[in-house]
């Protein structure tokens, strides 16, 4: 789905900048995703495409620019208030509860719909737990729903922890490198899956080094270099610019 | 393809632990009534209290995994808010309190140093914390110490001497099924389970919507009015307190190696393993005096090396410990 690119942002970064030290990770960054989009964030090693996610999803404090979330400055929210306003994301270094049944990692993963004091000292509701299981069987890991997370493959728990991200139902998802380490079969279901959720309306924001999946699905690219922005454009702008291929592969 | 796990009907499966534990609860508050004698009914009292101290450091410790190696402050916060205002100090204005208006206030008094003190130290992860909150431990003793009109300094104070077994029994009964009963809600509730998120992986909770600070002070705030409670009621039961009886390591050790024994961020476990210490402790002061410190602390580095998740841990995962995979030879069958 290519989405209109003249309505309001979703999710905006302007000029944001990120230093370790005396190294600038991100650089005066500028760029914005819109509602419906599959965006692409692409570069090589250490481009500062994970510390430009850790900054959106409020992980790491920016040192300049700002951050707007559904038209909201959210540059100095808490990462669980952006989590509950609507963004959802994953880790490239897989982030779930190991030692918890793949159920209890979904259910504790819903957390922002009508939360009051009364509702955290009950147990997750019934609708909860079957959303919960309707969304494992929609990736395909139903089977392991009373398993321990700490159990299961690398590729099994990247989907559950996809899973995770979507059970509060969130308006964009942020995934870091969702196909590494994950054997092609199941970069297939991924990868159907995400169609299955665009097509239902949910935004994306990739880091990628699978090309083949970059082109497959997204409609806008972002390429990073040394913190910088290199280049925007279609997939297609993307594998035929030069300074791309310099960076990638060296000049 | 993983094979399901053998389980009980839901409903049974969820409240069949409160509905043994009041059970229990039922039976201790009948037992004096069989005639005991009061040396029963102290040593019983004393096996709630640690009951109930090893549950507390578990909802902070076990569940929410931030150990805290100076929980016994909290209890020596309780025990000297009990002691302060029970005395008549010319500090005060008012007369003395009574027993029962002074034990919530030592609860309260622990909840609210918790707060104050866990805003910073709970920003830490592992070691720190545990450092930070040994550091606290040992300033919290000396400035209690050094605040002589207060204290009473160094020779402490003493409390109105007034001996009732009976009541003691039955106070520490009510204090151990209420805190008991408590972590068991708190388990099964979902915050208890953001608590063991934060365990298992603090910055994934928070990425999901859990506001992490606030469920840590919480937690801490829990474990440290109930730690104040049986403070103030050990200040109490034992009339006479000071810096060195009131705030010892030994307590908090205790705290961590029962919760650890019968396994970190369970129900029961804590409960069992402080049954277990109790009357182990007992065997061993009452036979090897002089090393009993040595055979605790042996106990210790052996629990941590081959029952690391405690013996209700190691029943639920037989295959991660080899003390558990020998329990699940003995014990079952077929659980695969």
């Amino acid at each position: 789905m290519i989405a209109d690119t003249t309505e309001q942002p979703l999710l905006e970064g302007r000029n944001v900048s990120k230093y370790f030290g005396g190294l600038a990770a991100v650089n005066n960054v500028d760029f914005a995703v819109c509602p419906g989009e599959i965006v692409g964030l692409v570069g090589p090693n250490g481009s500062g495409k994970t510390t430009l996610f850790d900054c959106l999803s409020r992980l790491q404090k920016i040192d300049s620019g700002q951050i707007l979330f559904k038209g909201q400055d959210v540059t100095r929210a808490r990462p669980y208030q952006i989590a509950r306003m609507g963004l959802a994301r994953t880790f490239q270094v897989i982030r779930v509860y190991r030692k918890m049944t793949v159920l209890k990692n979904m259910l504790i993963s819903h957390q922002w719909k009508d939360r009051s004091i009364l509702r955290m000292l009950q147990p997750s509701h019934v609708n909860t737990e079957r959303r919960a299981r309707e969304l494992l069987d929609f990736l395909q890991i139903a089977h392991l729903t009373d398993a321990q997370a700490g159990h299961l493959s690398g590729g099994q728990r990247r989907l559950l922890e996809i899973g995770m991200a979507l059970m509060p139902d969130p308006d964009i998802m942020l995934l870091d490198e969702a196909t590494s380490g994950v054997n092609p079969t199941l970069i297939e279901t991924i990868k159907d899956r995400l169609r299955v959720l665009n097509a239902q309306g949910k935004t994306f924001l990739l880091i990628e080094h699978n090309i083949n999946f970059i082109v497959d699905l997204c409609s806008r690219v972002y390429v990073l270099n040394h913190g910088e922005k290199l280049a925007e454009g279609t997939p297609q702008e993307i594998i035929e610019n030069e300074a791309v291929i310099d960076a990638y592969f060296g000049s | 393809m993983i094979a399901k796990v053998r389980r009980l009907p839901r409903f049974f499966g969820a409240w069949v632990g409160l509905t043994l534990w009041l059970l229990l609860m039922l039976l201790l508050a009948l037992y004096p009534y069989t005639g005991v004698s009061s040396l029963t009914l102290f040593v019983g009292s004393q096996v709630f209290v640690l009951v109930t101290l090893a549950s507390n450091w578990n909802l902070i410790g076990g569940l929410t995994g931030y150990v805290d190696f100076g929980h016994a402050v909290f209890f020596g916060i309780g025990a000297y808010v009990m002691g302060i205002l029970v005395t008549h100090l010319p500090l005060l204005i008012s007369p003395e309190w009574s027993f029962w208006q002074a034990l919530p206030i030592s609860g309260v008094a622990a909840a609210v140093f918790a707060l104050l003190i866990g805003l910073p130290t709970l920003r830490l992860k592992g070691p720190y914390f545990s450092i930070a909150m040994l550091g606290t431990f040992v300033v919290t003793r000396e400035i209690v110490r050094v605040l002589r009109p207060l204290t009473g300094g160094g020779s402490g104070l003493s409390l109105p001497p007034i001996l009732n077994r009976l009541g003691d029994y039955y106070l520490m009964l009510g204090v151990m099924g209420l805190v008991v009963a408590i972590i068991w809600w708190i388990h099964r509730s979902e915050f208890g389970q953001s608590l063991i998120a934060i365990r298992e992986d603090e910055i994934g909770a928070e990425m999901r919507g859990i506001n992490t600070t606030l469920h840590k002070i919480v937690a801490f705030m829990i474990a440290a009015f109930f730690t104040g409670i049986v403070g103030g009621f050990w200040a109490w039961q034992n009339t006479v307190i000071d810096p060195d009886v009131v705030f010892i390591e030994a307590r908090t050790v205790e705290m961590v190696m029962m919760s650890m024994l019968g396994g970190l961020g369970t129900v029961w476990g804590p409960p069992l393993g402080a049954v277990i210490i109790y009357f182990l402790q007992d065997v061993v002061w009452g036979n090897l005096f002089g090393v009993h410190l040595l055979v605790l602390g042996v106990l210790l580095v052996l629990l941590a090396l081959f029952l690391p998740e405690g013996i209700l841990g190691a029943l639920e995962d037989r295959s991660s410990t080899s003390i558990g995979r020998l329990l699940g030879r003995v014990t079952s069958r077929g659980r695969n």
